[in-house]
């Protein structure tokens, strides 16, 4: 299968502390790929060395056959972020915050379907900062995917959803990943993880302490459950006196 | 081309919300037009001189706006939309610095085409002042003002590390080129030594172009002005686009 995004020996350190490590990884086209992790465990820097938004101090990193650090125009014409935190200016509008992403697309999607498809509809006359917490999360996924991406990179999916925005959520994930989108996410609901993806990778201490499926990862603990098998790798299922 | 107009026509939308440029852009160089003239009246700018000193007063008070919106306006915009990390979500767009920055200098300088129009309108309608220079060079004069003042705040919100230091810095220039260097206060009312002391402030210059431009003088005589202008808006503009500080 066609690899859409290729990372070998990526690694970051602050003020001499390793943050990630070596890290390598593929993720084939039309996948789902989940990055798993405590806070602080690595995955939004990761993620951020992905797209060049940090510097990584060595390693090397290909989307779609481009350097995101150095190929940044042509790249990001395909491919949809959204970050853990939201960022916007004050007193905009969800309409004009659209917009305004959608115009430095070439063809981006309708943003008017995507809020319909999101549940967002009926706010696209209100101020950004007047929505929910919930609402402004589905209004980043929204703008990840106004540029029509081929590639679409969620830190955080849906921190901040209620349940039912949750699966909202996926099934839209899912619609989209049928019609061969490539999602990169992270995330610390294993139940999502369980859904949506193909491959994961579970980071700790800046490493990856396991990689593959859901299933094998269920596998090779001595668990059942993916929650479970997941403390479990990171170490942390006897932390109850914490 | 649409791209540049949308965003334009929003980003322009939230800066008329924000009203700080509408009060320091629009209606300040209105009110001080407004002081000087009912202070001066037609009274003319030395006694052989054969115009008022209102008339004089013109190419000061336009370059108000250009100094709130330049100095003060665009790196008080960049650095917060740096510090909101708005700017991390741009450099994951195939947008580059150079188009953001034309989106922000296009509309400082609707403000100061729309103070410039509203400053006129007061002084000719009101205090019956006329215009003696060339239009076209008046406008083509003033525009290179525009760009070099605002290359000094582009410069200066495209390197600043955070809000508070772009603020600081601002502040420094915004206020001593907005009383010293004659944009409100007249340049000749102030004694000699100060007018010395002025003639460091970039707006000084632009504003003798200014003058000359409008009351017709030759653009000879300002020579030195223009060579200035055109250092600070190359070296100024050219550091903001070189060193552009996404986060």
């Amino acid at each position: 299968m066609e690899t859409t995004i290729q990372i070998s020996g990526l690694s970051k350190s602050y003020a001499g502390n390793k943050v990630i490590e070596n890290l390598s990884l593929s993720v084939a086209a039309g996948e789902v790929y989940g990055l798993l992790g405590a806070n602080g465990a690595g995955k939004s820097t990761t993620i951020e060395c992905i797209l060049g938004t940090r510097e990584a101090d060595s390693g090397s990193v290909r989307i779609l056959g481009f350097n995101p650090w150095e190929d940044r125009k042509q790249l990001f014409e395909q491919v949809g972020v959204q970050f853990q935190e939201s960022n916007y200016p004050d007193k905009i509008k969800v309409r004009e915050l659209c917009e305004e992403t959608a115009c430095l697309y070439r063809q981006p999607s309708s943003y008017g379907e995507l809020l319909q498809r999101f549940d967002l509809a009926d706010k696209r006359e209100a101020f950004v900062s007047e929505l929910s917490g919930g609402q402004k999360q589905k209004l980043f996924i929204v703008l990840a995917l106004i540029p029509n991406p081929k590639v679409v990179f969620l830190d955080e999916l849906t921190t901040g959803l209620d349940t039912k925005a949750r699966r909202e959520v996926w099934k839209s994930l899912q619609e989209l990943k049928e019609q061969g989108l490539t999602i990169f996410l992270s995330s610390h609901f294993m139940d999502e993880v369980e859904i949506l993806c193909d491959q994961i990778g579970i980071l700790k201490d800046g490493g990856f302490v396991f990689e593959g499926t859901v299933q094998e990862a269920v596998e090779l603990s001595p668990y059942e459950r993916l929650e479970d098998a997941y403390l479990w790798f990171t170490g942390e299922e006897e932390t109850g006196d914490e | 081309m649409n791209k540049f107009l949308t965003m334009l026509k929003t980003e322009l939308k939230l800066s008329f919300r924000g009203m700080d440029m509408i009060i320091f852009a629009l209606c300040m160089p209105v009110v001080v037009a407004v002081i000087l003239g009912v202070i001066y009246g037609n009274r003319a700018a030395t006694p052989e001189a054969e115009y008022s000193f209102l008339e004089q007063s013109f190419g000061a008070l336009s370059t108000i706006a250009i100094c709130a919106g330049g100095v003060m306006g665009l790196p008080l915009l960049i650095s917060d939309y740096r510090q909101k990390k708005i700017l991390k979500r741009y450099k994951v767009t195939p947008t580059s610095p150079a188009f953001l920055l034309a989106v922000w200098v296009a509309i400082y300088a609707i403000y100061s085409l729309l103070s410039l129009l509203i400053v006129f309108g007061t002084l000719s309608l009101f205090f019956g002042c006329r215009f003696n220079g060339s239009f076209g060079g008046f406008l083509l004069t003033y525009i290179l003002v525009m760009l070099s003042m605002f290359s000094i705040g582009l410069m200066v919100g495209g390197i600043a590390p955070d809000m508070k230091t772009a603020s600081v810095i601002a502040s420094i220039l915004y206020f001593p080129m907005l009383i010293f260097s004659g944009a409100t206060l007249p340049y000749e009312v102030m004694p000699s030594a100060l007018q010395k002391a002025a003639d460091i402030l970039p707006l000084t210059q632009g504003i003798k172009m200014l003058k000359a431009a409008s009351l017709g003088f030759p653009l000879e005589s300002v020579w030195i002005s223009i060579v200035i202008m055109f250092a600070f808006m190359i070296i100024c503009g050219g550091i903001a686009v070189r060193f552009f500080k996404w986060e």
